[in-house]
């Protein structure tokens, strides 16, 4: 896990009750866009092929039983067992739903992206979480690949300014940044 | 009548028991932020900001923490909740190893 430092002025703040609001410039807005739609895209690309069995479409069981064999959609729709065979039955009967789910986490975000007013959000308790959730594919799937895994901060750092990949990183981090601000007003106890 | 304690009848109902205890087991992960992981877990299991706040370093310090122990569906259940939220996690049975 890594540890955020969310003492800087913007990002999210609670309004009221159940109200959350952000203020992004549009680079940054449509920067978010863009990520989103990627997640989107991604996520489509696995579709289901089971055509041939309309109940098992009905019910949403797929065709899908081995793991996806990009790292990204693999991070995003893990094993949920170590044993291989549990593992491909626990797959088929559940992941058109996650999938299904993080789809509808995407599109809520890239919805309020989508109709902001002067570049101003807000989203309630239950729009807060979708874009937690949504933020959160975005970062692990940035996390992929700038192998997070396998490199340090310190590394990241310092990469070169002409490396693609420290534009990557400072989008990963300034999206770190904007999560860690909506968990905070999300815990903030409303007054 | 044989006076059983409850000790005994307790174990007695276990061996019986069609369901034996499940948990589901959250792992450490580079990507998701510490305070996530702890929204998370009290979004979704309505935990205390304590109690889910001491489960996360405990994923954080030893790289794993049994969040919630239960029947083989509920933590199914579980698992695809946190699989939703992006956390890294899996379930097993409660008496295998680690």
């Amino acid at each position: 896990m890594s540890d955020q430092d969310s003492n800087e002025q913007h990002g999210f703040h609670r309004h009221g009750d159940n109200a959350f609001v952000a203020e992004f410039s549009e680079p940054e807005r449509e920067v978010l866009i863009n990520l989103v739609e990627q997640i989107i895209e991604l996520l489509g690309e696995r579709t289901d092929n089971h055509v041939d069995d309309p109940l098992a479409a009905m019910v949403g069981i797929t065709t899908h039983d081995s793991p996806p064999e990009d790292e990204v959609l693999l991070r995003l729709l893990p094993n949920a067992y170590a044993d291989q065979v549990d593992a491909a039955e626990f797959r088929r009967y559940t992941e058109s739903t996650l999938r299904a789910k993080k789809y509808a986490h995407s599109m809520s975000m890239r919805i309020t992206l989508k109709s902001a007013i002067d570049g101003i959000i807000e989203v309630d308790h239950d729009g807060a979480n979708d874009w937690l959730g949504a933020m959160n594919d975005i970062r692990l799937a940035l996390g992929v690949r700038l192998k997070v895994e396998q490199t340090s901060h310190e590394e990241l750092e310092l990469l070169a300014p002409d490396d693609p990949m420290r534009g990557v990183y400072a989008v990963y981090s300034w999206l770190g940044w904007l999560q860690e601000s909506l968990i905070v007003a999300l815990m903030d106890e409303a007054i | 009548m044989v006076k059983v304690d409850d000790k005994i009848e307790e174990a007695i109902k276990e061996i019986f028991s069609s369901e034996k205890p499940w948990i589901t087991i959250v792992w450490d992960d580079p990507v998701n932020l510490m305070t996530y992981v702890t929204y998370v877990l009290m979004e979704l299991f309505g935990y205390s900001r304590e109690k889910a706040h001491e489960l996360m370093m405990k994923v954080h310090t030893e790289g794993k923490a049994v969040v919630s122990t239960g029947s083989r569906e509920e933590m199914e259940h579980d698992v695809a909740r946190l699989h939703e939220f992006g956390l890294w996690a899996t379930l097993q049975r409660g008496d295998q190893a680690i």
